[in-house]
């Protein structure tokens, strides 16, 4: 293999100051989560409720034109805020986030981690926040468009196929329950993913955490739930903390009789712990005092 | 001065790993060298503002090392001692990458990745994924990557570190003809003595945090000592006392090969006199053309 191939010349341009430095770091985990086996499924079929629920909405506009399909079944395709709930908080969209992350999200940090990277991301004029935001970014990328895009949507064809703003005028604070839904989600598991995967550098692991931690959160508060009958055990589950949190933003009817606050604490509490620990890991430098 | 630092010192915990490290390094090439554990790799991490001093001042190309590391980090590539990479990328695109963050705009990025790319050697393989990259080819990217940017200042740090003995070559080349003839300053940290003796004209010689010795190779060769090589018949332990009580350094090898280090104030003949003194034989006498490897040793005390 011969060496300089080619002369070295000196690079005749202009340094840029990016408005958003993390753009770049987003943008190449995007790209690298899409190369990753499985992904693309696994985020197409995370669209799916969406496509569903979609449908609920033209149906529910068009109910005369389905009532051979409708017997016993009109009240799910009720268009009001336990609709949206119903479309965020459920089982199937929480656990194919969790997929998206444990497919594309593992290997965020705990590859730079394994392949000692770090220190060439530091070793350019970026700051930790950068990174960090640059990490989040991707998984926002991922999460809205399972959460917020269809959310809005939702909300813009049941105007268009209802062809007034009647829904809009029963319900105002409608669209920013589900901005706030969605960013709630996508925060709680950007921080949930950036935490694991920053403690192990070993992906398969990582990726075995996050999806064990979650199922495993969910599954002691039914074994608790069953022996104790205590629906406050449904605080140490994540799933169940999310819906808690949910309903309360969609006003609707908690799935437990828990206060919604202390699930919002609780899921605040573990990004407020993940900011920590991913304060301490972060570094351009491994120090060991 | 390209790089000044006074009174630095730093600490991991309670194990002092710089102590009172006072430099001033202007062009050219400079060889960071020290057994391990001097504080070799601590000190580039310190310039690059990874790790802030606990005492002391520094300024890299006129930027302080603890206000003004992102003007720093811009105009100074770093070569870092172990594998990095990025998995699922190629060459090109982990090259353009860290151009990109390091503020080149995003097509210049990579027209610049692709011409790096082919000076370093791996024009051909710029687009394999990294994962298949061999041990020299890793580190010819992570140079790459170092230059992408077109820095001033080039930090390398054990450069030639777990590579077959072309490879190092190639490397060496490539680090001499950089700091050569491209107007880049390089300081490389290494433990290797002719990968510094043949890449550099400057060293600075770093033991237990402190600087030992620095200055140009040629002149810290030549003012501080001279060396000879004896081979001497009879009981010569005596012989290696008495020169050891007259300040020589006195090494002896396996094939029984006497290297004696000499302070510059002292005659040659003074060997010979001993010599006599204690009934040995002097059959062999060389002065020896010194190395980096024994001012190494001279400074630093190690075999």
């Amino acid at each position: 293999m011969p060496i300089a191939e080619k002369g070295y010349a000196h690079w005749q341009g202009t340094f840029i100051d990016r408005k958003f430095p993390w753009w770049p770091i987003s943008r190449l985990a995007i790209r690298l989560a899409f190369k990753k086996k499985g992904f693309k499924f696994v985020f197409i079929g995370s669209l799916l409720p969406a496509f569903f629920f979609l449908a609920g909405i033209y149906i529910s506009e068009r109910l005369e034109d389905f009532t051979f399909m409708m017997k016993g079944t009109r009240q799910f395709l009720e268009v009001n805020p336990a609709y949206f709930r119903t479309y965020f908080t459920g089982d199937f969209l929480l656990f194919m986030m969790v997929m998206i992350m444990v497919i594309g999200g593992a290997g965020l940090i705990a590859d730079d981690l394994k392949y000692n990277s770090l220190q060439i991301y530091f070793a350019r004029p970026l700051h930790k926040k950068d990174y960090f935001l640059g990490k989040v970014f991707s998984i926002f990328f991922f999460l809205t468009f399972l959460t917020l895009v269809p959310g809005l949507i939702f909300i813009i064809m049941k105007l268009i196929f209802a062809g007034s703003f009647k829904f809009l005028a029963a319900y105002p604070w409608l669209p920013f329950s589900v901005v706030l839904y969605s960013l709630v989600l996508t925060l709680f598991f950007s921080f949930y993913t950036l935490l694991v995967s920053s403690l192990n550098k070993n992906r398969r692991y990582v990726s075995i955490m996050l999806f064990l931690i979650y199922i495993f959160s969910d599954v002691f508060f039914g074994i608790f739930y069953g022996i104790f009958h205590n629906p406050y055990f449904a605080l140490i589950s994540i799933k169940g903390n999310l819906q808690q949190v949910g309903a309360a933003l969609f006003k609707v009817k908690a799935p437990f009789n828990v206060p919604w606050l202390y699930s919002f604490l609780i899921l605040l509490a573990i990004c407020v712990l993940s900011g920590f620990i991913l304060k301490k890991k972060i570094r351009g430098v491994e120090v060991i005092k | 001065m390209n790089i000044e630092l006074k009174n630095v010192r730093f600490s991991y915990g309670k194990i002092r790993a710089l102590d009172g490290v006072d430099l001033e390094l202007a062009e050219g090439a400079c060889g960071l060298l020290g057994p391990n554990g001097a504080g070799k790799s601590t000190l580039l991490k310190i310039l690059l503002g990874f790790l802030r001093p606990d005492r002391g001042a520094g300024r890299v190309l006129g930027y302080d090392i603890q206000q003004e590391q992102f003007p720093i980090r811009r105009f100074v590539g770093y070569m870092p001692e172990g594998d990095c990479l990025i998995p699922g990328m190629d060459a090109v695109t982990f090259t353009a990458y860290f151009g990109e963050l390091s503020g080149m705009p995003r097509q210049e990025a990579m027209k610049r990745a692709h011409d790096v790319l082919f000076y370093v050697g791996l024009g051909e393989s710029r687009y394999r994924p990294l994962e298949t990259y061999s041990a020299g080819m890793k580190q010819r990217l992570k140079l790459a990557q170092a230059l992408v940017h077109d820095p001033k200042l080039l930090f390398l740090d054990e450069p030639t570190s777990n590579l077959d003995p072309q490879g190092r070559a190639e490397i060496l080349e490539l680090i001499k003809d950089v700091s050569s003839k491209k107007d880049i300053q390089v300081l490389i940290s290494s433990h290797i003595l002719p990968d510094i003796e043949y890449t550099c004209n400057y060293v600075v010689i770093l033991n237990k945090g402190k600087v030992a010795a620095q200055g140009a190779i040629s002149a810290l060769k030549e003012i501080k000592y001279s060396l000879y090589e004896i081979r001497a018949k009879g009981e010569t332990g005596r012989l290696i006392g008495k020169l050891k009580d007259e300040g020589c350094r006195v090494e002896e090898t396996e094939d029984q090969l006497l290297k004696v280090y000499m302070p510059a104030d002292l005659n040659r003949t003074e060997i010979f006199r001993l010599a006599d003194q204690e009934k040995v034989q002097i059959r062999y006498f060389v002065k020896s053309q010194t190395s980096l490897e024994d001012l190494f040793a001279e400074t630093v005390g190690v075999d």
